[in-house]
């Protein structure tokens, strides 16, 4: 057992360098040194910091230069005028806070601040001195980009917050900052627009994200699975993005956005349905392409659930259904494989999401390869090795492909589950097991809510209004209205 | 943000138009051919007329009603705490033996037309399965499945007829005369009988938002219904023709029997008949829903899900009850069910409408 | 609740997935696809025994059709005990497209056949129902077999083709059984095997040809209609496509593709009630072929051809209606029309219909016209030897002359 060698000490302690070193004690990155203030040794003042998180050379700069300047700071300044002054703009640091109590001052440390304690006062004065070591602004790489921004968030929340400053230049555009962990102290921002957000959403959005009780924000599901109506749901409650035009198009929709630190994406809240058949390149192109395509994503959702439950109820149970040269076509290709054809279907969705998953975890090189291999080896050996029969590899990859056409990767996942369980029901049952399974999907669809807004809106619970909405994109240039479903006001302009 | 369990009238509007699809494809066009031959095709407007009583009666009757209260508290308070416990109950016993003959009924016509082999267990336990989960569930959630299959369903409705148009023949539709008039009224009555049902719905009406505020957007539900019922008995009296029509137990499904869509599948009724087995979830999850409400009202127990499951067990037993294959449920389905779905919808329930309307007064 | 709603959906599961009880479960009407073979057409022949039925099946694209066959008491004990066929194959009936009827059976299993396939829910009610003629039709189907295009492709493409030649047409099950339930009697395609041109090796013993429509009656034997008759009832059912008709017009022959002809029919009530049918047949032709000289562009030859076509087709429609009235089988179903055209007027025939009919007066008169010549108004020209005259010598001789 370790037992914690730290001393007590209180959030509400005034702030002393020994307190300080108490707090960061076996902390090797932690760094503590006294700087004469004017150059005077007899008046001396605490400089702590932990390095990596601050830039080394701001702090040089920035903070000890003009300290240690005797023409800037008399070498008498001492305690209260000293700290004034430095608060005051002595020192070329754009961000600085005065702190009498320890936890704050702790919390700023972690923060990327460095902190000038003087003992005496029992108070510090710390400043920004944030590391410029990032991840820098680049493409997304989980959302392909056609014709739309490439700035893709990033795990630092300031570059985030700042992306989305950026295009949305309104005074009334709130971002309000969350810490959340109890180890952790993960700060999460909420963003919204005052005025024009739905109110409740933004009261209840905050109240979920409050109510996390996690060590940390480190994963997304932190965030998702806590904030959402119904977590057992496998289908996404909201949309989740790294693309930083696809979060500000959802804010001006009425939606309240979710950063992260740590995390290079951003939450939206409630999400729908529908709205994870949408792509920002649907606001991209043409108004009649990007309506034919929203459909054509409806149709490959239909086909990536249904295609194999349907091939195995008809194969098995539902043969007059087949065309008569289609069926002596599948009676011909079966003859001589081994496997009855629910076996055959279950073994190929497997083989399938084998692949898909050994494509994801490996190298990307390898993973190419191996995906290639897998390719060859499962799609035309097999069915060379009779092993399993053409009919079934053209369904499953057709099922698979559609799949690959969701936007949403969460909502991808969950078709993908509920394709295994319909497979199931086509087994034992047949069509009519197929119709039972999508009957309790729907139902489950239909019953889920997100924030208040119905899963299945506008399909269901908004009075038959707005359907066009789900399916069709009206032109630019006719005037776009916001979503009804998000209650939205009519302030929030980018004017006082 | 709590989960209320209210919903709008358009979706219960919606949700009854989408369980009457089950009865009334059921019956159609036997039923109306029996009486009015070749012109049955004109007992749905008929009966969309006559219907058009009740569905005054019982609009001018709700009007009485407090916000939340529903047909069952209405009654009660109409005609007196025991008559009206003592009605109220008597309509949920009704209804859930109604339940099982809905299963029943659903499962030999899955037997007949696409499952020959098997018996009516399987699908009976899947259908109480299913309408246990969605009678425990909230009410606007049943609406909403309803809302977003009601498209679904229409679109089905529409391609199978349209698919069957080619083989229609105007000389098993033409020429209707003024002779064919007491046919076409008779004809009516089972399609009325099947209108009619919509007061069962009303149980339910005290969990509909009264928004006084906003201009509520209406369904035209007995208009569509009557509509499709039209359709179904055009093109399906059109295709098969008087004799036929009248000799088939599911002459609709008989119709579909022979449709191809575009040499790309050869027969469609399986895809059908699977399909239409959801209106038949819908119907059984509502009827279940409705007598939980009723006994909900009746007992002043205030969770209605305790009553979800018994409800279940019973209809699974009525339907295990009607046995006989497909002539003992011919024989209820005839005789013993209009005849006691009429009482309640034409007589019991109107009358008890009226009766709390004159008391008010 | 939420607690109990897993034990019990996993109870649920189990008895789904157990399923060992019969009539529990729908796994009866489970079908291994591979084991299948597709029924494309069934035979059904009159046996001492009752019937004996033949299916003429194909298991997959490259295998041969087979024919099994069974004699039962009835159609339905006989199918159903082919559907099992040897080395633990299946016979799927869903596919199948036409059932042939011996002339023998028809008397006694018409009516027993189309209850079956009305009943069976596996088969279509769109399955094509066609009497063999001379013949039995398990004779037919084995003379077709053997040759490269299997037996039921044969057969189908005689139908898709039978209408287009104004040979017949195919009637479903639900058309007959549905014309027989309100007209008590019906009209099939009939068909009869032809000895084949072995010229080529791929080609079976027999072709299958039509053989005119047959006049089908409960209980009663099949009476077949000339081909004259066939093409006369085509164009009075308004069932008719197209057909090649030569013309003789004066010491010239004119093929025409006669392409549409329809009738239009005219009741006549006087005061004892119907007086007559007028039926005004109505048709176009095209000509595809001439022999001899004739002169298409001179209206006098071309009103020639169009009366001659107006007399073939008078003669087919009278053919058709002149035997209608000598079997006393309306199968023109002239009562519909009548009824349709005048159903008040009729209500008062309808019960002496069966002796009005015979003696109806009925009138038909045609017209016919010719639209097209395809390019060519002129025969082409065979030289006798001497330079052909050029269009400017024919221009100048012709004005000359005139």
């Amino acid at each position: 057992m370790i037992k914690n060698k730290q001393p007590e000490v209180s959030q509400e302690a005034p702030v002393t360098a020994a307190a300080m070193e108490a707090v960061f004690s076996d902390c090797y990155d932690f760094e503590s040194r006294e700087l004469n203030i004017g150059g005077n040794p007899g008046n001396t003042v605490r400089l702590c910091f932990i390095d990596g998180l601050v830039s080394g050379s701001d702090v040089a700069e920035q903070v000890i230069r003009p300290l240690t300047d005797p023409g800037r700071f008399g070498a008498n300044v001492r305690g209260e005028q000293a700290a004034a002054m430095l608060l005051g703009g002595s020192v070329y640091v754009y961000t600085s806070k005065c702190r009498r109590k320890l936890g704050e001052a702790v919390e700023d440390l972690l923060n990327g601040f460095c902190a000038l304690i003087f003992d005496s006062q029992g108070e510090a004065v710390t400043f920004e001195v944030k590391s410029q070591q990032r991840r820098s602004v680049d493409a997304p790489k989980e959302e392909k980009v056609v014709k739309g921004a490439k700035d893709a968030f990033v795990e630092t929340l300031k570059v985030n917050t700042t992306l989305v400053r950026r295009k949305l230049r309104n005074p009334h555009l709130k971002i309000r900052e969350f810490t959340l962990g109890e180890r952790a102290r993960s700060a999460v921002a909420l963003v919204y627009i005052d005025g024009f957000t739905n109110p409740d959403l933004v009261a209840e959005a905050g109240r979920r994200i409050s109510a996390i009780r996690a060590e940390g924000v480190l994963t997304s599901a932190v965030i998702e699975e806590n904030i959402v109506d119904n977590y057992r749901s496998p289908f996404p409650q909201t949309i989740s993005t790294e693309r930083s035009d696809k979060f500000c198009l959802n804010i001006l929709e009425g939606r309240v956005g979710i950063l992260a630190d740590g995390l290079p994406l951003g939450f939206l809240a409630p999400g729908t349905f529908s709205q994870f058949m949408k792509v920002p390149e649907d606001h991209s192109g043409h108004f009649l392409v990007a309506s034919a395509l929203t459909i054509l994503r409806y149709l490959s959702a239909v086909l990536t659930l249904l295609a194999p439950a349907f091939y195995v109820a008809v194969a098995m149970y539902h043969q007059e259904m087949i065309p008569t040269r289609l069926m002596q076509s599948m009676i011909e290709s079966r003859s001589s494989v081994p496997f009855p054809t629910a076996a055959e279907v279950i073994l190929m969705l497997l083989a399938f999401e084998l692949l898909q998953e050994a494509g994801i975890r490996l190298p990307s090189p390898i993973g190419e390869t191996v995906s290639i291999i897998g390719a060859l080896i499962v799609g035309q050996s097999a069915v060379e090795a009779r092993v399993v029969s053409p009919v079934v590899v053209v369904v499953i990859a057709l099922a698979g492909i559609a799949g690959y056409t969701m936007p949403n990767q969460d909502m991808g996942s969950a078709l993908r589950l509920c394709r295994f369980l319909l497979v199931l029901a086509a087994i034992f049952l047949g069509m009519f097991g197929v119709a039972t399974g999508c009957a309790i999907l729907v139902y489950h669809l239909a019953g889920l809510e997100s924030y208040g807004v119905p899963y299945m809106s506008p399909f269901a619970g908004s009075e038959g209004r707005h359907l066009s909405r789900a399916l069709l994109r009206r032109s630019m240039a006719v005037k776009r209205d916001r979503e009804p479903e998000l209650h939205t006001g009519r302030g929030g302009e980018a004017k006082l | 943000m709590g989960k209320t369990d209210r919903l709008s009238e358009r979706q219960l509007t919606v949700l009854l138009f989408v369980s009457l699809l089950s009865p009334m494809i059921r019956i159609l066009p036997t039923a109306a051919v029996v009486f009015a031959g070749r012109a049955a095709w004109l007992s749905p407007p008929v009966a969309l007329a006559m219907a058009g009583v009740p569905l005054a009666l019982t609009r001018a009757a709700r009007r009485r009603a407090n916000p939340g209260e529903g047909l069952a508290e209405l009654i009660i308070r109409g005609l007196g705490k025991v008559g009206g416990r003592i009605f109220c109950a008597a309509a949920a016993l009704w209804l859930t033996f109604y339940g099982g003959f809905i299963a029943r009924s659903a499962a030999e016509r899955l037997l007949a037309t696409v499952y020959p082999n098997g018996g009516p267990g399987i699908f009976i336990a899947v259908m109480l399965g299913v309408a246990l989960i969605t009678g425990s569930g909230l009410t606007k959630n049943l609406a909403r499945t309803a809302e977003v299959l009601m498209p679904v369903l229409v679109a089905v409705i529409a391609v199978v007829l349209f698919s069957a148009a080619p083989d229609v023949e105007t000389v098993n539709l033409l020429p209707v005369t003024l002779r064919d008039g007491p046919g076409i009224l008779f004809g009516a009555l089972p399609i009325f009988n099947v209108l009619t049902a919509f007061e069962y719905f009303l149980f339910l009406s005290g969990h509909v938002e009264q928004n006084g505020a906003k201009k509520p957007r209406r369904f035209p539900w007995m208009p569509t219904l009557a509509a499709v019922a039209l359709a179904v008995t055009f093109f399906t009296l059109g295709t098969l023709g008087e004799a036929l029509s009248v000799s088939m137990e599911n002459a609709f499904f008989m119709l579909i029997r022979n449709i191809r869509i575009f040499g790309v599948v050869e027969r469609v009724e399986s895809v059908v008949v699977a399909i239409w087995i959801v209106t038949d979830f819908i119907f059984l999850g509502a009827v279940i829903m409705v007598v939980s409400e009723i006994w909900r009202s009746v007992t002043g127990v205030k969770r209605r899900q305790a009553f979800v499951p018994p409800t279940a067990a019973l209809s699974g037993a009525a339907a295990f009850l009607i046995t006989g294959g497909a002539f003992e449920l011919q024989r209820w389905s005839d005789t013993l069910i209009p005849a006691i779905n009429m009482s309640f919808t034409v007589i019991l329930i109107p009358g008890a409408l009226l009766i709390t309307m004159l008391r008010k007064k | 609740m939420r607690r109990a709603a897993i034990p019990a959906l996993a109870g649920a599961l189990a008895v789904l997935l157990t399923a060992c009880s019969p009539g529990l479960t729908i796994f009866s009407n489970y079908r291994s696809l591979e084991n299948l073979e597709l029924v494309r057409t069934v035979t059904a022949d009159t046996a001492r025994e009752g019937v004996h039925v033949t299916i003429c099946s194909t298991a997959g694209e490259k295998s041969d059709a087979r024919m099994y066959g069974r004699v039962g008491p009835s159609i339905g004990v006989a199918l159903g005990e082919l559907i099992h066929l040897p080395l633990g194959r299946e016979a799927i009936l869903s596919h199948t497209e036409n059932l042939l009827i011996g002339e023998a059976y028809v008397k006694e299993g018409l009516a027993q056949c189309l209850d079956y396939m009305e009943r069976f829910s596996e088969m279509r009610l769109d399955t094509g129902i066609l009497i063999v003629r001379g013949g039995t039709a398990k004779d037919l189907v084995e003379g077709l077999t053997g040759g490269e295009t299997p037996a039921p492709d044969a057969i189908a493409g005689l139908g898709r083709i039978a209408a287009r030649i104004g040979r017949g047409y195919f009637f479903t099950c639900r058309q007959i059984a549905a014309s027989l339930a309100e007209n008590g009697c019906a009209l099939a395609m009939s068909v009869r095997g032809e000895k084949a041109d072995k010229l080529f090796e791929d080609r079976g013993e027999l072709d299958i040809e039509p053989a005119g429509f047959a006049v089908l009656r409960p209980g009663e034997d099949p009476v077949f209609l000339s081909d004259e008759e066939t093409w006369g009832a085509l164009m009075l059912l308004g069932l008719f496509r197209s057909r090649n008709v030569d013309l003789p017009v004066g010491d010239t022959v004119l093929t025409v593709s006669v392409d549409k002809a329809g009738a239009s029919y005219t009741p006549r009530f006087d005061g004892q009630g119907l007086a007559g049918v007028d039926i005004a047949l109505t048709a176009q032709a095209n000509v595809i072929c001439m022999e001899g000289d004739g002169d298409l562009k001179d209206p006098a030859y071309r009103e020639k051809a169009e009366k001659a076509l107006e007399e073939a087709l008078r003669q087919a429609a009278g053919a058709a209606l002149d035997r209608s009235r000598v079997l006393q089988v309306d199968f023109l179903d002239l009562a519909g029309i009548v009824r349709r055209k005048a159903p008040l007027k009729f209500e008062g025939v309808a019960d002496k219909w069966g002796e009005i009919f015979p003696e109806l007066p009925l009138t038909v008169t045609v017209k016919a016209e010719l639209t097209r010549t395809f390019d060519i108004v002129d025969p082409p020209a065979v030289s006798k030897g001497e330079e052909a005259k050029s269009p400017w010598e024919k221009l100048t001789d012709s004005l000359r002359d005139s």
